[in-house]
């Protein structure tokens, strides 16, 4: 087997458009599941590892605070009650959303490019519903109560009042988390069973062949797991346009200026997207790099993610162009105040021109292939991004509750130290829980990428690019 | 009763082998391979799937179920004046009906697969198979049910012209 091994993995050179064209079946494999069984460690993994450990602590420790003395450990108050529990929670679940668009859209698209992608980016949605999901529990106050979200036969009669958005978002969000799951782990089974069999320790055999179920392969389980995979796909999609437009409606349907606008779904759908895309690039350009898969991540793949951030950025810049349009259009005082006086000069203005720069401008340097070629500018652009979402939801859920109609109910907000420990907190759990998703398990599609493989000795336009690109790959 | 197992390097070669071993009469072929290909789904007894019914049935009960639990609950149970809404107000529904809808016909198509699969076994004759662990690799395994001794000379006879790296006899598992 390891003779075999060492031949396919010699002939491991070049670098082509979706996936190196001298893979073979068993390098695919070989150098994935490699990752997961013969390589150390890399050094960095485990400074990431301490460090997110540790600010996990710190979310530990804020969490257990707020739980012993309530929710004024935040910086909540009226008339500001909402404030960075809500703000992260819809930022997290829009993180996920590239994920699913990335491994179920782009599969119905039949989009090819995907697919060494698509289990890093469902991953990605995975954790970050797993961060989002932990906020509108805190914000409960009594989260040990959470389950009265949920229609149970309680003595006391009282049921869920399911004409409100917020059950709603119980209902949307948990069913996100749990198609997502569900989707990665069916798409993983192959995978598992690959590294079970190519694993050199009994141990390993064991343990990866429990979480395989006892994939064989046959022919019988790959006629319904090729069906189930594509309707699996086929029920996410809409699932990720409805999670958000639910989240969006959270907002839409309170009259608090700002909020009470009908373009909200569409418009949180779009930034939704823009932000995770921002985060795939954010992540697969170290993880790339930290384990040598230039091969497999090409650089088309990176130019795809910054064109599809630049579509994406057009479209969060067009709902706010709608939605200051029908501010201007409502002819309503306090609707015209919240967006032409509070947003631009109010407090924490700030994050409204954190919110242009990372949304509206930013986006627009991906018109040049030299900016959506080079690493360092995607990264960095990447993250600016990843701020500028950040900051429109503070923007949304803040600036909107500082101004509300009389100018006696303004006010301010300012986070505590809770609010940022929790925030660094969900960012270091994200990357602890990603740490060991890359770690242990197979994040690339083995599979998919040897019938990709396959694909392109039959169909040989997929495997070309101009050759002259492919130089910076290595570069 | 046994199996025949042959292991093939390439979709195309099993294909092939399959081919021949139908044209001869062994009709109830299986394959294990490491990827899904149309070669190979070509070369075997044509199938259909049922996870599709499987997948809409759990997608109605779903959504049927959660429309049915909002009704009865804030419509039958407890009804509450909330912003004047009717008690029974189809549009407000509509969110928690389709999400419901979406999870009963996700978990029908994940438990779908392992039912229709056999799965959550980690342990199946064909493991047995020396070199069987490529099959989920880089080749290409094919089953034959080689179930008496007289059919097994003939059987083997005719193995010896497909071009199998190797093959191996495993006891054949337990009907499905």
């Amino acid at each position: 087997m390891d003779e075999r091994h060492d031949e396919l993995h010699s002939s491991v050179h070049a670098t082509h458009a979706v996936v190196g064209s001298e893979l073979t079946f068993g390098s695919v494999t070989d150098k994935i599941s490699a990752i997961v069984l013969k390589r150390k460690t890399p050094i960095s993994w485990f400074i990431g590892f301490a460090v997110s450990f540790a600010l996990f602590q710190l979310m530990m420790l804020a969490i257990t605070k707020l739980l012993f003395v309530g929710i004024g450990m935040w910086g909540v108050n009226v008339p500001v009650a909402w404030g960075m529990d809500i703000l992260n929670f819809v930022w997290w679940i829009g993180i996920g959303h590239a994920g699913t668009l990335i491994s179920a859209i782009l599969l119905l698209l039949r989009q090819k490019w995907r697919t060494s992608i698509n289990r890093f980016a469902e991953a990605m949605t995975l954790f970050a519903v797993a961060q989002a999901g932990m906020y509108p529990i805190m914000h409960l106050g009594r989260p040990w109560l959470a389950y009265w979200l949920f229609p149970y036969p309680s003595t006391m009669q009282v049921w869920p009042q399911v004409k409100s958005a917020l059950p709603w978002d119980a209902a949307a969000v948990s069913t996100y988390g749990t198609v997502s799951l569900l989707f990665w782990y069916l798409g993983l089974l192959p995978d598992l069973a690959a590294i079970r069999d190519s694993a050199p320790e009994l141990w390993r055999r064991r343990v990866y062949g429990i979480f395989a179920l006892g994939w064989r392969g046959d022919e019988r389980t790959w006629l319904h797991y090729r069906r189930a995979y594509l309707l699996l796909a086929g029920l996410a999609t809409p699932l990720v346009l409805s999670v958000h437009s639910i989240v969006s409606s959270d907002f839409a349907i309170g009259l608090t200026p700002g909020w009470h606008s009908l373009i909200f779904p569409p418009y949180f759908v779009a930034g939704a997207i823009f932000s995770g895309f921002a985060m795939v690039l954010t992540l697969l350009i170290p993880a790339r790099k930290v384990f040598s898969l230039e091969k497999m991540v090409t650089l088309r793949h990176l130019d795809n993610c910054a064109k599809l951030l630049l579509t994406t950025g057009l479209m969060v810049s067009y709902g706010y162009l709608i939605e200051y349009f029908l501010a201007w259009y409502s002819s309503d005082a306090t609707e015209r105040y919240q967006f032409f006086v509070a947003r631009p000069s109010g407090p924490n203005a700030i994050f409204w021109y954190f919110m242009l720069l990372g949304n509206v401008l930013v986006p627009h340097l991906f018109w040049f292939e030299r900016v959506r070629r080079n690493l360092w500018a995607l990264f960095v652009l990447s993250l600016v991004i990843n701020l500028g979402m950040w900051s429109e939801r503070f923007v949304i859920i803040v600036l909107s509750l500082q101004r509300e109609f009389m100018v006696s109910q303004w006010g301010d907000y300012s986070p505590t130290w809770v609010d940022l420990s929790i925030l660094g907190g969900t960012m270091c759990f994200f990357s602890l829980l990603f740490l060991l998703f890359l770690r242990f398990l197979p994040f690339m599609a083995a599979s998919e990428l040897k019938e990709l493989r396959r694909e392109i000795e039959h169909v040989p336009q997929l495997a070309r690019e101009p050759r002259e690109r492919e130089g910076d790959v290595h570069g | 009763m046994a199996e025949l197992l042959l292991e093939f390097d390439r979709p195309e070669d099993l294909a092939r082998a399959a081919r021949e071993l139908r044209r001869k009469g062994y009709a109830e072929l299986e394959a294990y391979t490491p990827y899904s290909t149309e070669e190979v789904r070509e070369a075997l007894p044509e199938r259909r799937s049922w996870v599709p019914y499987l997948v809409l049935g759990g997608g109605l009960s779903g959504a049927g179920g959660a429309y049915f639990l909002q009704w009865y609950l804030v419509a039958y149970l407890y009804p509450l004046n909330a912003g004047g809404r009717p008690p029974h107000m189809p549009l407000a529904f509509v969110p928690i009906t389709f999400e419901m809808g979406i999870l009963g016909a996700a978990f029908a198509a994940f438990f779908g697969v392992l039912w229709a699969g056999r799965l959550v076994r980690p342990w199946h004759p064909v493991f047995e198979a020396d070199g069987f662990d490529s099959a989920s690799v880089d080749k290409f395994w094919l089953a034959v049910p080689a179930d008496d001794e007289p059919g097994r000379e003939a059987l083997q006879s005719t193995v010896q012209s497909l071009g199998a790296l190797r093959s191996v006899y495993v006891p054949s598992a337990v009907r499905r």
